[in-house]
């Protein structure tokens, strides 16, 4: 009896010493683990769980995002950026179309629109197709990549005022932001993605990259409403070189600047014509820069 | 002597069944270890999509797959344009179908004895005969020349290597801007929900719906064919997430046969509309309608008793119309429910309506009598001739294990509700269709069993390829071998066992 | 059979001891702080520096009239002495010692659309700030890796920008981009405890370093890192010199 005990606890105590690099190492990445394939999204009424999701994730995602998510699935390489952008590497938690502030985790409801939308002039496919119950359950397939959402809570989205009535001050004071904050460096004076800096650009993983042309047509990658505009330049496309204009552009100010970008775009518009018949020009990259 | 081998053989299948299994899946492992195919399948190669993204199994679509059709083979991510294509880029898919299989038919045969004949057509037997085939050979090629406009063509060959176009169209997309704007013209699938075209079934008779080509026995209607493809313009409109679609199709009453040659001034119309709903966790359900009306000739005028090729004239009415439905319980399992309810005109009961037989591929065959009946002038119906309709319905289930391997089964049932031969008819005449006296009530009636299953041992965006087993048993009331005893037509049997190969690159 | 327990009551002490003795390492007394100073060279000579073409942005050309603007990755001073080189204690730190913040901002600023200076270090948690003294549109974009808990972000900086202040998570070298010129380039070096970057001339010296014996190694952004082992006595100051060799 004794014999057996004493025996017990000096196996005990070997395991133990010896285990330790091993117990700590493996309860990180089971408890990890386990978190995050637990991981639940909310958009609306609706709770997403990760583990119904993986199905339809491995039948229609896979193929680009890779078993991993982190963007290599097997046609990850035929991609060819600009014009083809490679997938998104869900691991590194890092996305373009955010209601969050630059640097910070999106929301559920950002990511379940992602999906919803798709990515114009990418490979990204518009994938409304899908019950909101399957968007959702993806959305947490999606999260459960990124140990990220695990350790941090998505940003607050960003307040935006009610939309204003567009004026024609209003068109001409965005033209004035345009100029200010200097968008052309980019896109270009008329938007054609044509601006000195427009053809270096490169994303965070240096791989080359476009800016956006308002002239051919094309929807916003993040969205196309107006809402949406006000959301690119406000939280920035991160990952990408287009910044965060949070500091620079005030709530008022960036409804001017939207109904300004929508007159630059092809599809007619209100402001389109209150351009056209205030006869706005673009703007003269070499005036002197105003200052704030 | 034939028969008698045939029939050893095939008294112990297995012995045949083990060596040949045991080759197929040689054949298979050698396959599916060179992964990477250079030919690729047209729409997968040019977005990079896999296979599973628009089909549950090729080459059958899913929501995902409808909703690119509907746009015109189009993401509609303004990147459609083959402008944006590689160069190399040539939106071409073959697809071939080796296969084995096993067909087995009851049928009346000859008898001898002492080396002599002393019958004709005086037995029934069942011919079974099994061996290497295939099925035809598909080049598809099909996309986008421009954004908003789009091109499918499938010449097709049967296996003997005799082409035809099995589609030709070009489709005009979201005019005006709008999804609910598109036209189809040329040679094209009807906008069936459950299509034919691409079933995952590949023999004779599980290969085909039924209740897409059910004609009464005798009839002479071949133009009600849902699941042909059809000559004519067609209509599409679809909300942006597909959840909402409409169809109408204007078309020549000719089932898909070219150069005029059928009636040449009849039309039929066809209409589809169906609607999906959000199921939450057991996915999309979608409910529709569609009816297919339409007039065929039943009258040609002559040329030395011969028929001649698009005079048709005397037209007369049929119609099918029935719902569908498309019920998914949650990513693995989903239920295909067509039904239908068909009539035709006495006329066409009779036999009329197709006095130019033709070989399918629109070339005129009948240049000698016997000619289908043709209602010359002054033709009388036979008392008791009455316009034959029916019920019939398809079940589909699939058990999708994974997007790699699927497990099938149909059932078909289809139900003459009116025989073209009334109760009126006179007993022991024999009608212009063939038949005599009043029909049983259940002549012509089917049921069609098929089971199945299709594996993809690999999946990728570059080519497809699947591995295919199938089994079908059709049965057709007093379509038969005629009894030696009573001459009257027994039940007809066909089954069919199919092993084989799929390959789309 | 008592042997062998008394084996095991003597192992279980012994590893406690450990245990104990590991919890309480030498706590270093916050009095009496000393520095460490000394001189980094490059032994050899310096690498080619690219000149930089800013004809994309005729502000920048203007900003840099007087000067031929050269690529920033090795700057070599009088006798040899490399700039911009960071020093910091990677071992030897107690909790405590880390646990003390600098009060102090260290401002990153735009400049003739080049960053001065060309590498920030900074605490791990210390609070820095990037400044725009232009006058044409920078994008003040940090690269780090995400899984090391320092997240990218991407701000605006038109002319007459407000700073933007900010801090980082974890140690790490993390570079710094504008994506509207290009060849703007720098560095966040992100460490833990005090630190210090090299003059122009090579020299530098680490402040407020309690007493104790540490390793102190020395980042260059081609030329990677090397450490030195020093002791530094109540309020004295150790030495430490290194020198990098040019490929």
């Amino acid at each position: 009896m004794r014999r057996s005990l004493i025996r017990w606890s000096l196996f005990l105590l070997a395991a133990a010493v010896f285990s330790l690099p091993l117990v700590s190492w493996a309860q990180l990445t089971k408890a990890d683990l386990d978190s995050r394939l637990k991981m639940e999204s909310h958009v609306g009424n609706i709770t997403g769980h990760a583990k119904d999701g993986a199905a339809d994730y491995h039948r229609y995602c896979e193929g680009c995002h890779g078993v991993r998510g982190d963007g290599n699935g097997e046609v990850a390489q035929w991609f060819d950026p600009p014009n083809f952008p490679k997938p998104r590497d869900f691991q590194l938690g890092i996305f373009k179309c955010r209601s969050t502030p630059t640097g910070t985790l999106p929301t559920d409801q950002d990511l379940y629109d992602a999906i919803s939308r798709g990515f114009d002039r990418s490979g990204m496919p518009i994938w409304n197709t899908f019950t909101k119950q399957e968007r959702v359950d993806l959305v947490a397939w999606v999260k459960h990549f990124s140990p990220r959402f695990v350790s941090e809570k998505p940003g607050t989205a960003i307040q935006i005022p009610p939309e204003p009535e567009v004026t024609a001050e209003r068109v001409k004071a965005g033209r004035e932001v345009f100029a200010r904050v200097q968008c052309w460096k980019c896109h270009g004076v008329t938007g054609e993605a044509n601006g000195p800096s427009a053809s270096t650009l490169q994303d965070d993983l240096g791989r080359p990259i476009a800016a956006f042309n308002f002239t051919e047509g094309s929807r916003p990658k993040c969205g196309d409403t107006d809402q949406d505009i006000y959301r690119i330049f406000m939280t920035g496309l991160d990952g990408t070189p287009m910044p965060s204009f949070a500091d620079n552009i005030k709530p008022d100010e960036a409804w001017d600047l939207v109904f300004y970008l929508r007159s630059l775009m092809r599809e007619p518009s209100k402001e389109k014509a209150i351009a056209q018949q205030l006869g706005l020009k673009p703007v003269d990259p070499n005036a002197p820069a105003p200052t704030q | 002597m034939r028969i008698d081998t045939q029939s050893r053989l095939f008294r112990n299948p297995l012995s045949l069944r083990y060596p040949l299994t045991a080759a197929l899946i040689v054949v298979f492992v050698i396959l599916s270890g060179s992964q990477r195919a250079n030919a690729l399948p047209a729409f997968a190669r040019k977005y990079g999509l896999r296979c599973s993204a628009c089909h549950e199994s090729w080459p059958q679509l899913n929501n995902f797959g409808l909703k690119f059709r509907d746009n015109g083979y189009q993401l509609m991510n303004d990147h459609d344009a083959p402008i944006w294509q590689n160069p190399s880029y040539w939106p071409v898919t073959f697809r071939i179908t080796p296969i084995w299989h096993r067909l087995s038919v009851n049928q009346n045969v000859d008898t001898y004895a002492g080396g002599v004949q002393t019958g004709t057509n005086s037995a029934i037997d069942r011919i079974s005969s099994s061996g290497f085939d295939l099925s035809g050979l598909d080049f598809h090629t099909g996309g986008t020349l421009e954004k908003n406009i789009s091109f499918y063509v499938l010449p097709s060959s049967d296996p003997t290597g005799a082409f035809h176009f099995e589609t030709v169209m070009g489709r005009l997309d979201n005019l005006f801007g709008s999804p609910w704007l598109n036209i189809k013209f040329g040679r094209f699938e009807l906008n069936n929900l459950l299509s034919e075209k691409r079933t995952l079934f590949l023999t004779g008779n599980g290969g085909i719906y039924q209740t897409y080509h059910f004609i009464p026995v005798g009839d002479g209607n071949i133009f009600g064919q849902m699941g042909d493809n059809q000559l004519g313009l067609e209509y599409v409109g679809h909300s942006v997430d597909d959840r909402t679609r409409i169809s109408a199709s204007l078309l020549s009453s000719s089932d898909g046969n070219v150069n005029l040659i059928m009636g040449a001034n009849s039309y039929s119309e066809f209409f589809t509309f169906d609607q999906a709903f959000d199921a939450g966790k057991l996915g999309v359900q979608r409910l529709g309608a569609y009816a297919f009306v339409g007039q065929a000739a039943t009258y040609y005028k002559t040329s030395g008793g011969v028929p001649i090729p698009g005079s048709g004239i005397g037209n007369k009415g049929f119609s099918r119309e029935g719902f569908y439905g498309q019920f998914y319980f949650g990513p693995h399992f989903d239920l295909n429910v067509v039904t239908q309810h068909g009539q035709d005109n006495a006329w066409f009961g009779q036999g009329y309506g197709n006095p130019i037989a033709t070989n399918g591929n629109g070339a005129a065959t009948c240049t000698a009598a016997p000619c289908p009946p043709n209602n010359f002038p002054g033709t009388a119906l036979p008392v008791g001739a009455q316009a034959p309709s029916w019920n019939g319905v398809t079940f589909e289930a699939r058990y999708v294990y994974s997007p790699q391997l699927i497990f099938l089964a149909v059932y078909e049932t289809e139900r003459m509700s009116q025989q073209a031969n009334g109760s009126g008819y006179t007993v022991g005449f024999t009608g212009p269709n063939g038949l005599t006296g009043p029909s049983a009530s259940n002549l012509g009636n089917i049921s069609n069993y098929t089971i199945g299953y299709r594996y993809n041992p690999f999946m990728t965006s570059r080519a497809g390829f699947a591995w295919h087993n199938e089994f079908n048993i059709f049965h057709q009331q007093g379509t038969g071998p005629a009894s030696p005893i009573s001459g009257l037509s027994t039940n007809l049997t066909v089954s069919e066992l199919l092993l084989g190969f799929d390959f789309d690159f | 059979m008592k042997t062998q327990y008394k084996f095991v009551a003597v192992l279980s002490t012994v590893v406690l001891i450990a245990c104990a003795a590991l919890v309480h390492m030498p706590q270093v007394n916050a009095a009496g702080e000393g520095k460490i100073t000394g001189t980094v060279k490059l032994d050899g000579p310096p690498p080619h520096m690219k000149g930089i073409d800013m004809s994309k942005d005729p502000y920048c050309v203007k900003a840099n009239a007087n000067s031929t603007p050269k690529m920033e990755n090795v700057v070599v001073g009088a006798s040899g002495g490399l700039e911009n080189v960071v020093l910091y204690i990677s071992e030897g730190l107690s909790a405590s010692a880390l646990a003390e913040k600098s009060t102090t901002i260290p401002v990153f600023d735009q400049k003739n659309c080049v960053y001065t200076p060309h590498v920030l270090a900074m605490d791990v948690g210390q609070t820095f700030k990037v400044e725009t003294s232009d006058q044409t549109a920078h994008n003040i974009h940090p690269n780090p890796n995400p899984m090391t808990g320092n997240i990218p972000w991407n701000q605006s900086q038109p002319p007459g920008a407000p700073p933007v202040e900010k801090s980082w998570k974890a140690p790490e070298w993390i570079e710094v981009k504008c994506n509207i010129h290009p060849w703007m380039h720098g560095w966040f070096a992100v460490v833990k405890g005090p630190y210090a970057t090299t003059d122009a001339n090579g020299n530098y010296t680490i402040n407020n370093v309690p007493p104790g014996n540490y390793t102190v190694t020395a980042w260059q952004e081609q030329f990677g890192t090397q450490t030195a082992k020093v002791a530094v006595a109540a309020g004295g100051a150790a030495k430490a010199d290194f020198t990098f060799k040019s490929k």
